[in-house]
């Protein structure tokens, strides 16, 4: 797509609104020009009476009119923008989200949370700016027009003379501002250099207080510092050339008009008036440059935003971004949207599970070419099946493939013998529920967290408590299941975290449960009643579990023991313990 | 209240007189930069006036082309002034930032652990770096424009009121009227400000919690409902947007509405003193430009009063960081013998919690003797770290005495006892930087040739010879690209570099495979040659080489003696160890 496509795209999701502020925003940046006029009007009154309309005090109730009416354009004008642009910002990053949400689980961001936390924020912000800037630079645009169809109409040579000139040095300075891009990398390199030695310092405090460097480290920093001070200062003194340039270029106009009205007042055809006039246009013709060069920053910034957006979306194409979704923000929109949900029945209900069958299943990392290769596997309704294997097995990336939450790249999965197409969107409740290796809290109560927007009813919610050992834990939570979770919250340890996520998955009514490592945090004692809980709670439904715990294993009725992504052998504890050597080792300790 | 205040002037005093001082002369230069600037943007509206007098009067047209030069002239002066200002106080700025957040990055280093544990490195960070930079405006622009437009708006005032007394005397009054206001109506608008930014802050919480969750969300089919909270969140957002982009128009506003009467009253007043043949109509114009002229310092003098408000929150800060002092002191500096070094713990106490908290060490006794290695066991929580770090005075024991080489180390100075100490850890601290670097902590007094011998020693120079740019090759921080094991040995390596009299290990083979910390042993054992060792230690084939074993439970010693003496009793928890293996012991 290209960026003014993107735009354009942008703009068309609220056509009107855009509209609107549009409109407003002009007539603000036409305003000033009646301040303008009022000024002339006030020294052509002194000058030549007979020319006055209106005496002083009209004058001034005509300035502090215009200036009323500026305001409350101003307001209007405010308004609008929030509104365009808040819906605009919003469903990018809506589109963004839900797109992510809908991508294999384990992969469904190509970076970083942090990083992909900037594109949501910054890139965003950067298209929305463009796209606010669009409609002042239009403003303006109307605004130099009208300015200098009046000017022309007091004095065309003169307009020619001292507004050439100025168009031109302060152009020039503006396109010289892209020049700027290299020294703001250099001293935004140099910055991150500091910022980066300071983390390090603080990060390493014991590694350096233990080799007795603390004052070799500081020296170091403060060189570091004193780089970042020579390239910032190159920095500041271009932007403060260019800048002065802009906020001179009034300056130096009034120069030339004084040069070039000389005569012409002293022979009485240019007023003082007039001069006040042209004066004060001035100001807002640089500036109306600067705010067009303003906009064609932002829209080239917009073209990287666009990038990295899309690449946000791994693959899929940029049309995504600008797709047209309501983001319920009218009341009327969230009761359609009510009533829609409302009229959609409870999902059908996952067909009863009888058996699973997965053939040739294969995923490799793209980065490092490991993964899982060829597995095969048949899951019976009501087995336990324990998968086990030395940490770098595939035992996580097997289970993630099967769900969808990585892309599979070759096999097949059959559900009672029907081939599945979409993992991802298939492997769901009321199918299949799962808890992650290292699950995560959101910042909310307990209770949300269990149920993530799943309805109470019955006692489901007690009965997941109960079976994920949880119950002495809510009890001793001073708000219970209301308590709130998360980094502003309580912080629950690691095998609270890893509780919740079982009962989060167990309050899911499913055929199968598949839970990876679910033990790895917890003590014996806890480990062994959850795993008796489970048996006795989970009925008819299948289990796949991921473990080495010999409590696990003595529940399975199938062992599956992985090997470098494949399947090295299956069967039950005893059957692996003659036969298997690997399965030896776990089941009976690597021994100190 | 008052008191408060005198407490700032005087932190204000303090930080100017020790960083600002030792640059007065630019700082002279500076001011006297200022003072052209200022009085250049004054002269120019007079020029003006008297080429519209002289115009209107007919004059000749002469002195008309030369006012009109010489007002072009001024105006390139002033840009060449103002940038040079800007520049000189944008480095005198830097500089004085530089200084100070060298100090306090050395004055944080030198802080003990408990003060480097009970803050996150976030926190100090935001101290040494955010605090710092917000100063930073403090210290350049707050000179410059805050007394620089202070000094222009005494300076249209006075000549205001050289002109006529009424036109001086009503400007005065506007200016005073049109600062309250602006500061009235941002108690406004910047409480509703603060509340947007936090959803702003909480929205993106929200997000990097569903980014990360992905995996939970996608599985147990939750998409729906993150969905619904994101709208329920953008519903919520958007009222407190809108009022907040008011508020910030509100701002606006009222500088267009206090401009516009600005704009009246000078109109009322040269309209009237016109009239009544008091002043010239260059007079009317030189009014009317002075008032515009106002508008400037008066918007710049508000948003320099906000960044003083923050540097107020940040001085204080920085003091009281620099007033921290290190509970851990230098002693009178007792050397300590060459050679190996002994160790003593003479009945130590010691709590992380002060002299309330329970103890991490009881009463605790230990004796090494110089040359020998102390194998120290223990289950998670005994203590056994601690005693490692109470060695190298991160923290001092409430109680009792520690003794290295038979001085009590509180007699030495820190940095000599740390020079004679050694301790590898199983956190392995690797910073972004050169492989030298890492191994030497920019201590150039060690030779490359003293680096490659030891990475021989560790049988390392198969990966040395693999780096791109051998030495120089740069490491990423938190060692990427290494793997644990590699990391491991270059910690060690660090120790080998150094000449330490005493080696502490804990659980420093940790992360090693077998095969590795087999091709190590060699190389440790030649590092402990004549040295004293302590291995702390969870694995029982560590503690091999060990001549004395200690157990420790609940921070006193359970277990003491010869190696070989406990592994012969069949009665000791150590000769059980040895047959039942020490997790199922210490489990």
């Amino acid at each position: 797509m290209s960026t003014f496509t993107f735009l354009w795209r942008l703009i068309m999701y609220r056509p009107y609104r855009y509209s609107f502020n549009a409109l407003a925003w002009t007539l603000i940046y036409l305003a000033p020009i009646v301040p303008g006029l009022i000024t002339k009007q006030f020294f052509d009154s002194l000058t030549n009476e007979s020319a006055a309309a209106y005496g002083t005090w009209g004058i001034i109730a005509m300035l502090m009119g215009a200036a009323v009416a500026r305001v409350m354009l101003i307001i209007v004008g405010f308004i609008t923008d929030v509104q365009f642009r808040f819906r605009m910002g919003m469903l990018l990053r809506r589109n963004v989200l839900e797109h992510v949400l809908k991508q294999p689980g384990a992969r469904a961001i190509p970076c970083s949370p942090g990083e992909a936390i900037s594109h949501f924020r910054d890139d965003v912000d950067q298209s929305e700016e463009a796209v606010s800037w669009s409609v002042d630079s239009f403003g303006m645009t109307c605004f130099a027009a009208v300015s200098c169809f009046i000017l022309i109409r007091i004095d065309a040579q003169m307009t020619l003379f001292v507004f050439l000139p100025l168009v031109l040095v302060v152009t020039t300075a503006q396109l010289a501002t892209t020049r700027l891009q290299k020294y703001r990398a250099a001293s935004r390199e140099a910055t991150s250099k500091v910022t980066g030695a300071i983390s390090e310092m603080f990060g390493n405090v014991q590694a350096i207080q233990v080799a007795g460097a603390e004052h070799r480290v500081a020296q170091r920093f403060r060189r570091l510092g004193d780089d970042r001070r020579k390239t910032m200062l190159k920095d500041r003194l271009m932007t403060e050339v260019l800048d002065s340039v802009f906020s001179n270029s009034v300056n130096l106009g009034t120069g030339l008009i004084l040069l070039l009205a000389a005569q012409k007042m002293r022979a009485g055809t240019f007023t003082v008036g007039d001069f006040a006039v042209f004066v004060y246009y001035l100001t807002f013709v640089t500036q109306f440059i600067t705010n067009f060069g303003k906009f064609l920053t932002f829209f080239k910034q917009m073209t990287v935003a666009l990038k990295r957006l899309t690449a946000l979306l791994q693959g899929a194409s940029a049309n995504v971004l600008t797709a047209f979704n309501p983001l319920y923000l009218s009341k009327g929109e969230r009761n359609a949207k009510r009533e829609k949900t409302e009229g959609k029945s409870q999902d059908p209900g996952g067909d009863r599970l009888n058996r699973i069958e997965i053939s040739g299943l294969s995923y490799l990392y793209p980065d490092t070419g490991r993964g899982i290769v060829d597995i095969d596997l048949t899951l019976e309704r009501g087995s336990f099946t324990v998968l086990t294997g030395t940490i770098g097995s595939g035992k996580t990336t097997f289970v993630r493939a099967l769900l969808g939450l990585l892309p599979a790249a070759e096999g097949t999965v059959r559900w009672n013998g029907r081939v599945v197409e979409d993992l991802g969107s298939f492997f769901i409740p009321p199918r299949s529920a799962y808890t992650a290796q290292m699950p995560r809290l959101y910042s909310d109560t307990l209770r949300n967290n269990i149920l993530l927007g799943l309805a109470e009813h019955d006692d489901n919610l007690p009965r997941a408590i109960h079976a994920a050992v949880m119950e002495y834990d809510v009890e001793h939570l001073q708000l219970g299941l209301d308590t709130m979770i998360g980094p502003r919250g309580v912080k629950l340890s690691g095998g609270q975290a890893q509780r919740t996520a079982a009962a989060r998955m167990l309050v899911r009514d499913a055929e199968l449960y598949v839970f990876d490592d679910l033990s790895s945090a917890l003590d014996v004692e806890t480990e062994q009643k959850l795993w008796d809980r489970l048996f006795a709670a989970r009925g008819e439904a299948t289990c796949l579990v991921v473990s080495h715990r010999k409590a696990a294993l003595a529940h399975a009725d199938h062992i599956v023991v992985m090997k470098d992504g494949r399947v090295e052998a299956e069967g039950t504890a005893q059957q692996l313990i003659q036969s298997n050597d690997s399965f030896r080792k776990l089941w009976f300790g690597e021994g100190s | 209240m008052q008191n408060k205040q005198k407490v700032t002037m005087g932190q204000y005093y303090d930080l100017l007189r020790r960083y600002l001082l030792p640059q007065r002369k630019t700082l002279i230069g500076l001011a006297l930069l200022l003072f052209a600037s200022i009085g250049l943007q004054l002269v120019n509206p007079q020029i003006i006036r008297f080429f519209i007098d002289t115009a209107q009067s007919q004059g000749e047209l002469k002195p008309l082309f030369y006012a009109a030069g010489i007002f072009i002239g001024f105006s390139i002066v002033h840009q060449v002034v103002s940038v040079l200002a800007t520049y000189i106080s944008e480095n005198v700025a830097w500089k004085t930032t530089n200084t100070l957040r060298g100090d306090l990055a050395e004055h944080c280093l030198s802080l003990d652990m408990s003060f480097h544990k009970s803050q996150t490195s976030g926190a100090i960070i935001e101290r040494v770096d955010g605090d710092v930079n917000a100063l930073s405006n403090f210290f350049s622009s707050m000179i410059i424009h805050l007394v620089g437009n202070m000094l222009l708006m005494a300076g249209i005032i006075v000549l205001l009121f050289r002109e006529n007394w009424l036109i001086g005397a009503g400007m005065t009054l506007f200016v005073v009227f049109a600062v309250y206001m602006i500061q009235w109506i941002r108690k406004f608008a910047v409480p509703i400000w603060t509340q947007w930014r936090q959803v702003n802050a909480e929205f993106y919480g929200f997000i990097g919690e569903q980014l990360e969750g992905t995996e939970d969300i996608r599985a147990n089919g939750a998409e729906g409902f993150v969905m619904n909270r994101f709208y329920a969140m953008l519903s919520r957002m958007l009222p407190i947007r809108l009022k907040a982009f008011l508020g910030f128009a509100m701002m606006w506003n009222t500088s267009i509405i206090i401009f516009a009467i600005g704009n009246a009253l000078a109109f009322a007043v040269s309209a009237y003193l016109w009239k009544t043949q008091a002043i010239s109509i260059g007079t009317v114009y030189l009014i009317f430009y002075y008032t515009e002229l106002l508008a400037k310092p008066i918007e710049k003098i508000r948003t320099q009063m906000e960044d003083l408000q923050k540097a107020d929150a940040s001085i204080t800060r920085i003091r009281e960081l620099f007033a921290t002092q290190s509970l851990v002191t230098d002693g009178p500096g007792t050397a300590l013998p060459d050679g190996p070094l002994g160790v003593e713990f003479r009945d130590v106490t010691f709590s992380y919690e002060g002299d309330t908290g329970a103890p991490t060490l009881d009463k605790l006794q230990v004796m090494l003797k110089p040359g020998e290695v102390l194998g120290l066991l223990g289950r998670t929580g005994s203590g056994k770290s601690t005693l490692a770090r109470l060695l190298l005075r991160f923290y001092d024991p409430q109680e009792g005495v520690v003794a290295v080489g038979g001085v009590d180390i509180r007699q030495c100075k820190i940095n000599t006892l740390r020079k004679r100490v050694a301790l590898v850890t199983q956190t392995i601290e690797i910073m972004e930087g050169t492989v030298r670097d890492n191994l030497t902590f920019y201590n150039d007094s060690i030779t490359d040739d003293q680096i490659l011998d030891v990475l021989g020693d560790l049988g390392l120079l198969d990966w040395y010879g693999s780096l791109p740019e051998g030495l120089d090759t740069k490491l990423a921080s938190g060692g990427g690209g290494l793997s644990a094991g590699e990391a491991q040995l270059l910690a060690f390596a660090r120790v080998f570099l150094t000449n330490p009299g005493l080696v502490i290990m804990d659980e420093a083979s940790s992360r090693l495979d077998p095969l590795t910390e087999q091709r190590i042993e060699i190389a440790i054992g030649k590092l402990l040659t004549k040295r004293s060792c302590i291995i702390i230690a969870h694995r029982l084939t560590t503690v091999q080489r060990a001549d004395h074993i200690l157990i420790l439970e609940n921070g006193s010693v359970i277990e003491s003696g010869r190696r070989a003496e406990l592994a012969a009793n069949p009665e000791s928890r150590f000769s059980r160890m040895l047959a039942t293996g020490l997790e199922e012991v210490l489990a």
